[in-house]
């Protein structure tokens, strides 16, 4: 699908992608991780045909500078800060379906909808007025409603309350099985659920490039049940944020999630790890 | 063609939301309205009367203003999109480079052409049912110039939008760009560079070459055709180039240099990171 050789990318003379090698095949889901100025979002555009660079890129078998609008129908891209755009929700979308070869309106209406976002209801408002969440959501659905061979995002979920979250990870997993995916993150425990390959960048480099089995829970709801020593209002908080119901005046909290968020949630409650008498997980 | 046709849409609906334009509007059609209520149709000055009166002082307000207000509003669409973010998420989109360049040029040629048209527009309407007498073939060829100077200017802001990397250096240079090209109209450094005795070839060719002299000169020659009324340069163009070939001169040649510093804009464009 993607295939690099030996790329590079420079600033003046600050070198930020510094001979890049990599495959990625169809299927692949790889979490692009590394530290702030590793190069991620200058291999993403690269990729994506927006930057010139040395070295080969092919991406579907084409140049991604030359034959740009063949391969932007086939990729979907979440941007990781949206843009300040004027138009209206419903002319986004419209823009978007016009622009693009695959994709219909009702499809993005309807993914919008299955991120927890109505955007019937929010067709007149600004874009660039909708909250930090709305916003991510509909970009997402935007992205989405092109069944995109290639699916590219940038921090995708930074923006997403839990259950944005949960409702995007579960639209990854069941309606693009077939899609390969870049998701460029911060943090590992955001994505590992979702992905079969983790590829860290550090100075412009691959320093990590490793395969691991995709989880078999990603999918599956998960129903946990847990107890503190004490009541704890700032848990109480956090797991009301899961949509986890408190019981026992607020010594025990009951609640689900998906498999894709184990170990969001796990790393979430770790501050608590000392309060914790029971923690189950099934 | 379509993606063409979409992307000028979508930037005509962004734009028309900017402050920039509605302070655009407010200057020219702020400025017609006002002609209007000081009752400047009734006044004598320059040896005009009337509408063509009305005109003569449009004319004065475009030459000031118009290149300026162009440039400001203009040198910020790549630039400006590419410090927003705007153009990384459009650019991720199937939409070609030309599309979405034209695009925004001629969008941006409807949002400042449509204005000081219907500005114009309004004039004229105003006149007739005033009973004044209509100079038609001069609001025709005005027009026109209007068209082109706007077009050579939206072609200018273009360029300088994709050859600098920051906003702010974008309108240093427009204002640089637009101070200079002032100061070199008839009655300011040509009349002095004239007291000086230099050589007229210099004189008339730096004259020829600045589009808002061109476009003065030729604006006022349709109402003044011995161009009686503006300094001494002129004189010597018109003498050179004759009524007919300086009229078309000044509807040429700004077209053209908007259509030259537009494909180098977009070859610049294209040719470079795109943000």
């Amino acid at each position: 699908m993607i295939k690099i050789n030996n790329l590079h990318k420079r600033f003046g003379k600050i070198s930020v992608l510094d001979g890049i090698d990599i495959d990625i095949n169809a299927g692949d889901r790889i979490a692009l991780i590394g530290q702030n100025g590793a190069g991620k979002t200058t291999l993403i555009r690269v990729i994506l045909g927006q930057y010139l660079c040395e070295g080969e890129v092919t991406v579907l078998g084409k140049s991604p500078r030359r034959d740009r609008v063949e391969i932007l129908n086939k990729i979907g891209f979440v941007p990781q800060l949206p843009p300040p755009i004027q138009m209206t929700v419903e002319e986004l979308i419209s823009f978007s379906a016009n622009v693009s070869a695959n994709t219909k309106r009702d499809d993005i209406y309807q993914k919008a909808s299955d991120l927890g976002l109505d955007a019937v209801e929010n067709n007149k408002k600004q874009f660039q007025k909708l909250s930090g969440g709305m916003k991510q959501k509909l970009l997402i659905a935007l992205a989405l409603a092109k069944n995109p061979e290639i699916l590219i995002m940038d921090e995708p979920a930074a923006n997403l309350d839990p259950q944005g979250r949960q409702a995007f990870f579960l639209q990854l997993i069941h309606s693009l099985e077939g899609t390969t995916m870049l998701l460029s993150s911060h943090r590992i425990d955001e994505v590992i659920n979702l992905i079969n390959r983790i590829v860290e960048m550090d100075y412009g480099k691959i320093v990590q490039d490793d395969r691991i089995d995709l989880s078999v829970f990603a999918d599956k709801l998960l129903e946990c049940n847990i107890v503190f020593v004490k009541p704890n209002q700032t848990a109480a908080k956090i797991l009301h944020d899961w949509n986890f119901d408190m019981i026992n005046g607020g010594m025990e909290f009951q609640g689900r999630f998906i498999g894709a968020e184990r170990l969001k949630f796990l790393t979430t409650i770790s501050r608590f790890a000392n309060q914790i008498q029971k923690l189950n997980i099934h | 063609m379509n993606n063409l046709l979409i992307v000028t849409g979508f930037d005509f609906k962004e734009s028309i939301r900017a402050k920039w334009f509605l302070l655009y509007i407010i200057v020219f059609g702020g400025a017609v309205i006002l002609l209007f209520t000081l009752g400047i149709t009734e006044s004598k000055v320059m040896g005009f009367t009337g509408l063509s009166r009305l005109l003569i002082t449009y004319i004065q307000l475009c030459v000031a203003v118009l290149p300026i207000l162009i440039l400001i509003s203009t040198v910020r669409s790549v630039v400006g999109d590419r410090e927003a973010n705007v153009l990384e998420y459009f650019l991720s989109m199937p939409i070609s480079l030309g599309s979405y360049f034209w695009g925004k040029i001629l969008s941006k040629f409807m949002l400042v052409f449509l204005p000081i048209f219907g500005a114009l527009a309004a004039a004229v309407i105003w006149g007739f049912l005033k009973n004044l007498s209509i100079p038609w073939s001069i609001a025709g060829f005005y027009s026109l110039l209007l068209g082109t100077l706007a077009w050579c200017f939206l072609g200018m802001g273009m360029l300088i939008s994709t050859l600098v990397k920051k906003q702010e250096w974008g309108l240093g240079l427009s204002i640089l760009i637009w101070l200079a090209l002032l100061l070199f109209i008839d009655v300011i450094l040509i009349g002095l560079m004239m007291q000086h005795k230099i050589i007229e070839a210099v004189i008339i060719s730096v004259a020829l070459l600045n589009p808002i002299m061109v476009f003065r000169t030729g604006a006022v020659l349709l109402f003044d055709p011995e161009l009686t009324s503006i300094g001494p340069s002129a004189y010597v163009i018109l003498d050179h180039l004759g009524y007919s070939g300086f009229l078309a001169y000044s509807i040429l040649y700004p077209l053209g240099l908007g259509w030259l510093f537009a494909f180098f804009g977009f070859f610049r464009f294209k040719r470079g990171d795109l943000i």
